[in-house]
């Protein structure tokens, strides 16, 4: 039997924070990407370029160098702002900038910009006449969005929604580099400290495999709801 | 030639940060950076197109290990990867008595390893996808041509593959460039290890990461140019003709 | 005549595509009750102007009134716009659209593409929503594909589908895009007879189409376009019966 030598309830608590991680960083990733979408297809130019600019940037810097910059950039601009509070208005406080926070944010927003060009491709992949119908039929644009737009959009965009969530969640393996204990980082410190690396890390391995398993298996089902009314019957 | 090196000094006086000591830390990063990256994918490479063809066997005891394999190497982090190869070797025992030690004690080349390793698993499925998607037309006609399967392997499939691949692989170019950041967690100096270095001695978290993701940006863009480039080469016969 | 206002009334529609000017300024005039098609060969501009009629298509100039109550356009950068989306949000409610490629939205059952304006744009309550949508499907003759989705009906099915949608709306007036022309010949008949009915019901309906049967038969005015203008306008028996302009004799000419 696997003897983890006292390190597996960190372990667990650390898979804890590796799943936690990743869920937040992705419902941030979706938001942020619905908003990348949109104005990337708005009428306004500003918008468009601003969002060119956000997904340029972030597919041409890597991921790692990204978090270090907002980890460690973040805390000294944290320390600039309660300086500021300090000296002008006397309020001493002393904010933590919290690496669990840092991780989210970086995350959410690197996939926000891959997330936005799937969410822009299948919008662009749906029928206008579907949408036309909808506009006919006295529905605000509101209403278009929520009832038409986008659970037709929804079928275009779960396959990349789905590859995007399987790099999201080894990307949450970066996080331990920065301090955050998730469970890569449990398992690199065990190694260290038992010499013995395999006992450690390829559970950690599997562990992420089997998470990956479990969402393909919940991103085909949601495929399938989705499919609903197109193709064969 | 003098001329340069003064103009330089000015450039840099009065900066604390880069200085010529450090802008060679972030010279030798992009060396490192720059050999590690080649050095895996054309690796990776060699190794992916024979895996691809194995993965697109229909015997299912020839494709299934590939397949396992790829499947390991695409489900789990990188990171994982780097960490198993890099303290499998370092931590396991004997091997510092074999003359592999040398060579395996410096981290670069378990990095490398992991780096292979990683991009073979990818790229063999990008070739797969794209052996997978060869019109049935262009093979029937190689059949009644009399090509034996290898021959058609050689001749017919793979070079349209190649050209069908080339999009994806471009993309996983990118992606094993900034991938390798990590390098850096197992000590090596690349370009992230140089930031990391000049972070922790000035700590000037902006200057070291914004100028390092600069010159990322600048290798992601000649990347995407150069397969721009041989896309619209070898990609030209599937353009519509303009008149 | 003051006691109900018109139903739809449009005032010198003008409408340009870049360089070309597709509509010359076009007045139609619907009166409760009215069954007004649209011919003329394609490119003549007939659905774009039918398009204008619920704002699907900005027109550049001109004027649109629903039920006696003008839409508002103000001038933006981007050219002319309604001035107050609610208000055309309010009107497009009483203008159902039949569509040339039934547009049924996709990722519903006919059943509930019946119900899904009434519910969430007149507002209507599910229960009454459902009686009425079931009556519509009886009348149109799907009452066993209520729960189908488009995918799974034929064409004529989805067409006589989308009319039961549009009437589900109680709209003052139907506006019917070639309804029959994305479908194959020997299902036309029943999409035809269903649309006949309706006007013999006294429906308000504007109608593009290529149907000369149906122009001839069934409308109260037809309205023969040439590139952008009114050719020729009257009743049937007048424009389609005795055509004066050259182009519409040539248009009317059986082909072989």
């Amino acid at each position: 039997m696997l003897d983890l030598q006292g390190y597996g309830p960190r372990l667990i608590e650390g898979a804890g924070v590796t799943i936690q991680l990743a869920v937040l960083s992705l419902i941030l990733a979706i938001v942020l990407g619905l908003l990348t979408a949109s104005a990337k297809m708005s009428r306004n130019w500003l918008f468009r370029r601003t969002a060119t600019v956000y997904t340029t940037l972030i597919r041409g810097i890597p991921d790692l160098v990204l978090m270090m910059l907002l980890f460690f950039g973040g805390q000294i601009g944290v320390n600039a702002i309660s300086d500021i509070l300090y000296y002008n208005y006397d309020i001493d406080i002393y904010i933590n900038f919290n690496a669990f926070a840092a991780g989210v944010l970086t995350i959410g927003f690197i996939f926000g910009a891959y997330m936005g060009e799937t969410f822009r491709g299948a919008f662009m992949a749906v029928e206008n006449g579907q949408i036309e119908a909808g506009k006919a039929y006295g529905m605000s644009d509101g209403l278009v969005f929520r009832r038409i737009r986008f659970p037709q959009m929804m079928r275009h965009a779960l396959p990349g929604l789905s590859n995007n969530w399987m790099v999201l969640l080894k990307t949450t393996a970066l996080v331990s580099v920065i301090g955050l204990t998730d469970m890569v980082r449990v398992a690199a410190e065990a190694s260290r400290a038992t010499h013995e690396p395999f006992t450690f890390l390829l559970p950690v391995a599997a562990v992420y495999l089997l998470i990956a398993s479990v969402s393909e298996w919940i991103f085909s089902r949601l495929q399938k709801r989705y499919d609903i009314g197109f193709g064969e019957q | 030639m003098l001329d340069f090196s003064a103009w330089f000094n000015d450039l840099l006086a009065g900066n604390l940060i880069f200085t010529p000591t450090t802008l060679g830390y972030y010279w030798e990063g992009l060396v490192t950076t720059t050999q590690l990256v080649f050095l895996a994918l054309l690796a990776g490479l060699i190794l992916a197109v024979p895996l691809a063809i194995m993965r697109s066997s229909k015997h299912k005891w020839i494709s299934l290990p590939v397949y396992l394999y790829t499947y390991v190497f695409r489900g789990t982090p990188l990171l994982i990867q780097l960490y198993i190869i890099y303290y499998g070797v370092v931590f396991v025992d004997g091997i510092q008595q074999t003359f592999l030690w040398p060579i395996l004690r410096e981290a670069f080349y378990p990095a490398l390893i992991a780096f292979t390793l990683n991009t073979a698993a990818y790229t063999t499925e990008i070739f797969r996808g794209a052996i997978k998607a060869t019109a049935q037309g262009e093979i029937e006609a190689a059949r009644a041509y009399g090509m034996s399967p290898r021959l058609m392997m050689r001749r017919i499939i793979l070079p349209s593959a190649f050209r069908r691949a080339l999009p994806a692989y471009g993309n996983e170019v990118i992606f094993m460039l900034h991938a390798s950041a990590i390098a850096s967690v197992v000590t090596l100096m690349d370009l992230t290890g140089a930031a990391r270095f000049v972070y922790a001695r000035f700590y000037a978290p902006f200057e070291a990461f914004l100028f390092v993701a600069a010159i990322y940006l600048c290798l992601t863009f000649a990347i995407l140019y150069f397969f721009r480039y041989l896309e619209k080469k070898l990609l030209a016969h599937l353009r519509p003709q303009t008149a | 005549m003051a006691a109900t206002p018109t139903p739809l009334e449009v005032r010198n529609i003008k409408k340009r595509f870049g360089d070309t000017e597709v509509l010359k300024g076009l007045s139609l005039e619907a009166q409760k009750g009215d069954v007004i098609t649209l011919i003329g060969a394609s490119g003549s501009g007939k659905s774009t102007f039918l398009r204008c009629m619920n704002l699907l298509e900005q027109p550049d100039d001109g004027d649109l009134i629903v039920h006696g109550e003008p839409i508002r356009f103000k001038t933006t950068k981007h050219g002319r716009e309604p001035e107050d989306w609610k208000q055309v949000v309010r009107m497009r409610a009483k203008l159902s659209m039949v569509f040339q490629s039934f547009n049924l939205w996709a990722h519903m059952t006919l059943l509930e593409n019946i119900i899904e304006a009434p519910i969430h744009v007149l507002k209507k309550p599910k229960k009454e929503a459902l009686e009425h949508a079931h009556a519509l499907l009886e009348r149109v003759g799907l009452s066993a594909r209520a729960n189908a989705y488009p995918a799974q009906m034929s064409g004529g099915q989805q067409q006589r589908g989308a009319i039961a949608r549009a009437l589900a709306m109680d709209p003052e007036v139907m506006l019917f895009d070639e309804p029959t022309s994305a479908l194959d010949p020997e299902l036309v008949g029943d999409v035809l007879k269903v649309m006949h009915g309706l006007a013999e019901e006294g429906r308000t309906m504007v109608v593009v189409t290529h149907e000369m049967s149906f122009a001839r038969d069934v409308s109260s005015q037809v309205i023969y376009l040439h590139q952008g203008l009114v050719e020729e306008a009257g009743p049937p028996s007048e424009v389609l019966g005795n055509p004066t302009s050259p182009r519409l004799k040539q248009f009317l000419a059986p082909k072989y």
